[in-house]
Order: C-alpha cells, then structure tokens, then sequence
C-alpha cells in the first residue's frame, strides 16, 4: 500500500492495551486520511448518547498520505472525536512536525479509547508503544511537559503533542499543543484527552513514507515548491505571518471589533502585523517542509516574554480588537498565556468578548462574576480570566464552558456569537457573503478553515480546473453560495490530505503528487467529489448526533448591519447562500441531508 | 484631453493628481516608500515601461518615466502586463486582489501596502480618475 504505513495503532487506556490494526485500504481510497478519514470511522462507532468526555468517545489522531514526503505543506494531523463544546462532530488539526514524525515512528494515525486511572504519556518510538507514569509533567505547561518528556525519552528530535492545564480540568475550550506553540486548538478536543487521562503523546521514528514513484513524485514536488519561491502571498506571508492580514481587514470590515459590533474603529489598526514584525518578531518559524515560514516567534519585553509562537491574525482579533485592546505587547502576553494553559485563542477570546458584553448591559454583576468587573479594554483583566479559565477556578468555570453556554446562563442566547455552539472566527460574513455559507455548514461549527471565502475573493485563484475563481465578496447570490460549498468540498479534501491551506498547488499538480504517492489514477476533476464525499459523511455523522437543517444558520448578532467600515450595511441573504450551497452539495432542499449511496 | 498610457506625461499627471487629492493625502499619511511601476508587453503594448514615484506622507514626487530599471532603486516594484493595469486602472479589477492573485507580481518590503492598504485603493482611485488614452 503506497502513501500509507497500512497501520492504526489502537491504545484502551482503561485496560492499558496496545495494539497494531491495519489500515482500513477501502476507506483510505475514498476519504484519504486526515479528518475525512477519522470521520468515515468514527460514523461507524459514534452516536447520540456518547458521552464526549466519557471512555467510549475515542479520540484520533490522523496523518494523509503526503504527510512527511517532500511534499511542501504537508507537515500537518488532524485530531478528531465527538466535541464536548459542541456535541457535534470535532476536528482540529495542527503543523509543526508531529505529524511527519508519528509516519516515520510507523503510524498513519492513532486510535484512542478509555481511561486510564491515573495520568499517563504514550510513546511511539521506531514502531513500539509504551504508556508511562505521567504523575512528573501533570500539571505543567504545555511548554515544560514538550521539554521533560523530550528529555525523557533523550533524542532532541522527539515530537511531543500535549495538553495543558485547560485538558487536564476538561475546559471545553482546551485544544493540543506540539512543537511549543502549534495548536489543534478548535472543538475543546484537549478536553477529550484530559478526560482520558492522557498528558501526552510522544513519537520518534526513523522510517520512510512508501512511495509509488518516488522519483516522478520528487520532481513533482519540486515543481510546485518553485512555485512558490516569488509569489506575492508567500511573500507577505513570511514577511508578516497571518497577521500582516489585519490592517486589510481593517479596512475590508472583516476584523471584528467588539464583540462583532463595530465595522471600523481606527486604534485597531495598532495591531497591525507589520508593526509586530518590525518591533517584536524574534525570527519565522516552519512547519515541516515549508518555505513559507509564516509561523511567528515574538516577544512582549512589557510582560517580560522572551519567546512567544504566535500570536497569528486570529489572535490578534480574538483577544485584540474584539475585547477592544489595542496593545500589540498585551496581546502577544495574552496569547502566551493561552498557548501555555492549553487553549483555543478563538473560542477564549469570544467567550470573553461575550462576558465584556453582558457585563456591560448589567447582564453579569460583580456578584455573578465574584466580584470581577470585566470591561471591554482590560488587558490585566482577560490576563487573570485566562489563568483562572484555564484552571476551572471562580467564574472560570463558567467561562470554561464556553460562549454560548455563556448565553443561556444569562437568557440571551441570541447575543451568542457561535455556530452549532463553535465560537466564530476573526472573519466576519458581513464582509464576505461566502463565509456565511462556510460557517453555517462548516461540519464542526464556526470554522474559517472549512472554506477560506476571504481567501478567494481577496484574489487568491484555485483555479479553473475546480471552478474556484475569485468573486465580488459582496455578492450573496446563489452563485456564491454554490461556490463556497465547492471550496467547503476542496479544504475539507485539504484537511483529509492534511495540507497547509497557505499553498495551493494547481489541481492538476496536485493530484499528480498524490497519483505518484499513491499508485492510484486520480484526475484532477475527481478531487472535489471526493471532498464533497468527505463533507457529506461528517455531516452524515453529525446528523447521528442530532443536527438537523435548523442548525444551518448564523448567530443574530451576525445578520445585524454593520453601521461603518468596509463591511457596512451588507447582510448575508441566508435562503439564497444556502440554496447554491445544498444544490452544490447534493443536499436535499427539505431535510439537509446528503445522499447515503454516494457518500458511505 | 486624454492621456496616452503608459509614458512620461501620464505617471506626471499622477503626482499631480495625487497632490491635489484630499482622500489620498489622508489614506496615505502614514505611508513612507517610493514604487516602480513596471508595464510588461502583452497583446495590445509591445514594450516594457518602467514609472517611479515618490510617496511620502500622503504626497506624491519625483514621479517619471525611467530609460531601466536600474535608473533608480525603490522600496518595491509592481509588475503587470499592459492589460493588466488597463483593468486596475479602469476599475474592473481590484488591486489588492490582482496582488493577492500574483496578477501584479511585487518584489521588495509588503509593508507599506499590507500597513495602509487604504493608501493603495486611494491611489488608484486617484489613478483611475484619470482621462487615460489606452490606444487601440
């Protein structure tokens, strides 16, 4: 079998069992790897009455068959598992070189049930798995609990991937971090392992990807790394990472500003990426393979930071703009600490931008908060609720829980800023229709990663292969709706080959590599059916777990106008996005629900 | 009377235009760099021509028509074929997406644009304002 190491290791931690399982070639072909293939299996063993932070929710780890080639961008895994913030279907995903490194230990993915009594760490060394004490880093930092088990295990090139404080009190915002600040921060999934018992996973390994063709795929390899040596968003994106996005943003009206209030407000411009490269950019980081570099390593010599990955656009919105604080330094310290405790910038930082909102209306007192008063632009105050968030400790245990739990505790639901109960992102649909459609059928909720629409109408072309050309991002036709159900179907092929969303390869290219990884005899018009395969199958899955078509919908507080900025006055026409968007999908009208035939 | 795009006379009632105009002056007030603009041959123009100017602080100087490009160094060049910035300059195609698309290919510091984007979509407002000669 090329492309895949043909292994899932399984580990039932409320037995300590470990063991070898074959890969499962028929589902591989058809949803690849990644979050389509976790979610194809999962579909078999998920259902309405799994506890998500219970032993029987198992939690997967999944690589794609580029993953750890030379293939450029294909450094990353997918976390996969019923969601405890959401009930819904979870995934995250994250770069670095966790991913590569658990391929060349053996293993296209991992496969994790029960719990074991105490805390424990895995590792995954040359093919052998052992499961240890992990009473030493419980209670660490992400950052200190990567360094132990790495000295541990002593070889400096081990991958660790961990929890942090937030996982281990089964904060619902908690993600996993590997490679100290890389994040599969959405969906609460570090819960989902704290709930296990489970610290960590660490893996190193020495062994090969095998190949089809391995000399046809290097030269194809080579072929789409040239080009991106020169081009324009590469460029920007090493020189400013994600963040050198948010003054256009700014100016676009798709930077949320309070709380998703505000369409412009000139003191954001202060968190401007360019800014933060030439004041506190320590170097570039890259993922496996990348020669883009986009990650960032900054400092914040007002907090006394000295190393900080991050923070990337969605931060800067997330705990910047939205909690109305303009301190470039007070926002690198704040997504620090997040990055340390173990949790999701986005879903904190709504979270928070929503405890700022109700406190303001006298929503939440000082006797609901113990005695906090939580104001828009307290920097030292969203400080002091991530330590205690992350600790499950005061009103951080209701923070914990997430934003629209939030809501409900203070009878105003409709003032969530969530999608199926997922925290939106730093993209606001008002400023590009497309994102509606990628939020209201995105299959974990709220999630920009699930169709890029401000990537593609801001000019960055797919291609006409795949019919995914660069619009007007005011349009709210069904025209639009139909295509970013396409770009749905594409990134959730990019999130099953487990790719980089920064490099976008021509199709033909693309299946080219995964052809001469594979053996298999792909063209490049049978890529979008196979990611709409992919997206019909979680949302099969979800509607097992209860979605129905009513949960297609945005948050009120996003189909209210905007009065000023780039977005204003534009509102998303949801019947019509959502018609191109089901008729693309193959959905029906009636009931929202994918064709099975095609699809199981 | 129109312009003839691209030559000397047409990058000088830019810095003209440029100097005149409020909205510039206020989008661009932070902006510090100076631009080649490079029109690459296509179909309908068979040369290559190479414009520079000056922008600093929401003015406009200097701006001509070089004989090279190694006639004067600048924070960065934009590069497009003649129809490509027939279209930019017309309004039917924006620019900050022809150079997100590498329609317009730069070379050299992103800062200014991706700091005061508004500056951009001044200018080629600016530009576009223009009565341009684009030939037949």
């Amino acid at each position: 079998m090329h492309g895949y190491l043909g292994r899932i290791l399984r580990v039932d931690l409320s037995r300590g069992a470990i063991s070898d399982e074959a890969l499962n070639e028929d589902y591989a072909r058809r949803y690849v790897g990644g979050s389509g293939l976790a979610a194809r299996y999962l579909y078999d063993v998920l259902d309405a009455s799994t506890d998500p932070l219970g032993p029987d929710n198992p939690l997967l780890f999944m690589t794609g068959p580029l993953v750890g080639t030379s293939m450029t961008s294909a450094g990353r895994y997918s976390v996969c598992a019923r969601s405890p913030l959401t009930r819904i279907w979870g995934e995250a995903n994250s770069g670095g070189f966790f991913g590569p490194e658990l391929r060349y230990a053996g293993y296209d993915g991992l496969w994790i049930t029960g719990a074991a009594k105490a805390p424990v760490w895995l590792s995954i060394v040359e093919g052998k798995a052992e499961l240890h004490d992990a009473g030493r880093v419980w209670g660490s930092d992400t950052y200190v609990t990567q360094d132990r088990l790495r000295e541990s295990l002593g070889e400096a090139k081990v991958r660790v991937a961990c929890i942090g404080l937030a996982g281990e009190h089964r904060v619902k915002l908690a993600g996993i971090a590997n490679d100290h600040g890389r994040f599969a921060a959405r969906t609460g999934l570090g819960a989902v392992m704290g709930s296990k018992n489970l610290k960590a996973i660490a893996v190193r390994g020495s062994g090969k990807v095998p190949l089809h063709a391995p000399d046809e795929f290097k030269a194809i390899t080579n072929q789409i790394l040239a080009l991106f040596k020169g081009d324009t968003p590469s460029q920007s994106l090493r020189e400013f990472g994600t963040a050198g996005y948010l003054n256009l943003a700014h100016m676009l009206g798709d930077l949320p500003i309070r709380y998703f209030q505000l369409g412009e407000h000139a003191p954001a411009d202060a968190l401007s990426g360019v800014d933060m490269a030439e004041q506190f950019l320590r170097r570039n980081t890259a993922c496996h393979k990348c020669i883009i570099a986009c990650g960032r390593e900054t400092r914040s010599p007002a907090y006394d930071d000295d190393k900080v990955d991050g923070p990337e656009y969605e931060a800067l919105g997330a705990l910047g703009s939205l909690l109305m604080i303009f301190d470039l330094q007070a926002v690198i310290h704040a997504s620090h600490l997040c990055n340390l405790y173990g949790m999701d910038v986005i879903s904190l930082g709504v979270t928070l931008g929503l405890a700022c909102e109700l406190f303001e209306r006298g929503l939440l007192t000082p006797a609901d908060t113990g005695g906090l008063d939580i104001r828009y632009g307290d920097a030292e105050m969203v400080f002091r609720l991530i330590e205690l968030t992350s600790r499950r400790e005061g009103f951080g245990a209701v923070l914990a829980e997430g934003n629209a739990a939030l809501a409900e505790r203070a009878g105003v639901p409709e003032l969530s800023a969530t999608v199926n109960r997922l925290e939106v992102p730093m993209h606001d649909p008002r400023a590009y229709m497309g994102m509606a459609v990628t939020y209201a059928l995105s299959p974990r909720g709220a999630c920009h990663m699930q169709g890029d629409m401000y990537e593609l109408d801001l000019g960055r072309d797919n291609g006409e292969d795949i019919n995914l050309v660069p619009g007007d991002r005011h349009d709210p036709n069904i025209e639009k709706g139909r295509t970013a159900a396409r770009l749905q179907a594409w990134r959730n092929l990019y999130n099953s080959l487990t790719l980089c969303q920064f490099e976008n390869p021509p199709a033909p290219l693309l299946v080219a590599a995964l052809n001469a990884a594979t053996g298999w005899s792909l063209a490049a018009e049978d890529l979008l059916p196979i990611g709409r395969r992919i997206v019909n199958v979680k949302r099969l899955l979800n509607m097992k777990l209860g979605l129905t078509r009513a949960n297609d919908r945005l948050p009120d507080l996003l189909l209210k106008p905007l009065e000023k900025g780039g977005a204003a006055g534009y509102v998303p026409d949801m019947p019509s996005l959502l018609s191109g968007a089901y008729a693309e999908f193959g959905w029906d009208p009636e009931t929202g629900r994918p064709p099975v035939e095609s699809t199981l | 009377m129109a312009v003839k795009f691209p030559s000397e006379e047409w990058i000088k009632e830019l810095e003209v235009s440029l100097n005149s105009s409020e909205s510039y002056a206020q989008a661009a007030a932070t902006w510090e760099g100076d631009q080649i603009f490079v029109i690459l041959p296509d179909d309908n123009y068979h040369d290559t021509t190479y414009f520079y100017i000056d922008l600093q602080h929401g003015k406009a100087s200097g701006a001509r028509q070089l004989r090279s490009p190694d006639e004067q160094k600048a924070l960065f060049t934009s590069s497009a074929p003649f129809g490509t910035w027939r279209k930019v300059l017309e309004s039917r195609l924006d620019p900050i997406q022809a150079m997100f698309s590498n329609k317009i290919k730069v070379v050299g510091s992103m800062a200014a644009v991706q700091r005061t984007p508004k500056a951009t979509y001044e200018l080629t407002k600016v530009a576009a304002s223009i009565d341009t000669d684009f030939g037949p």
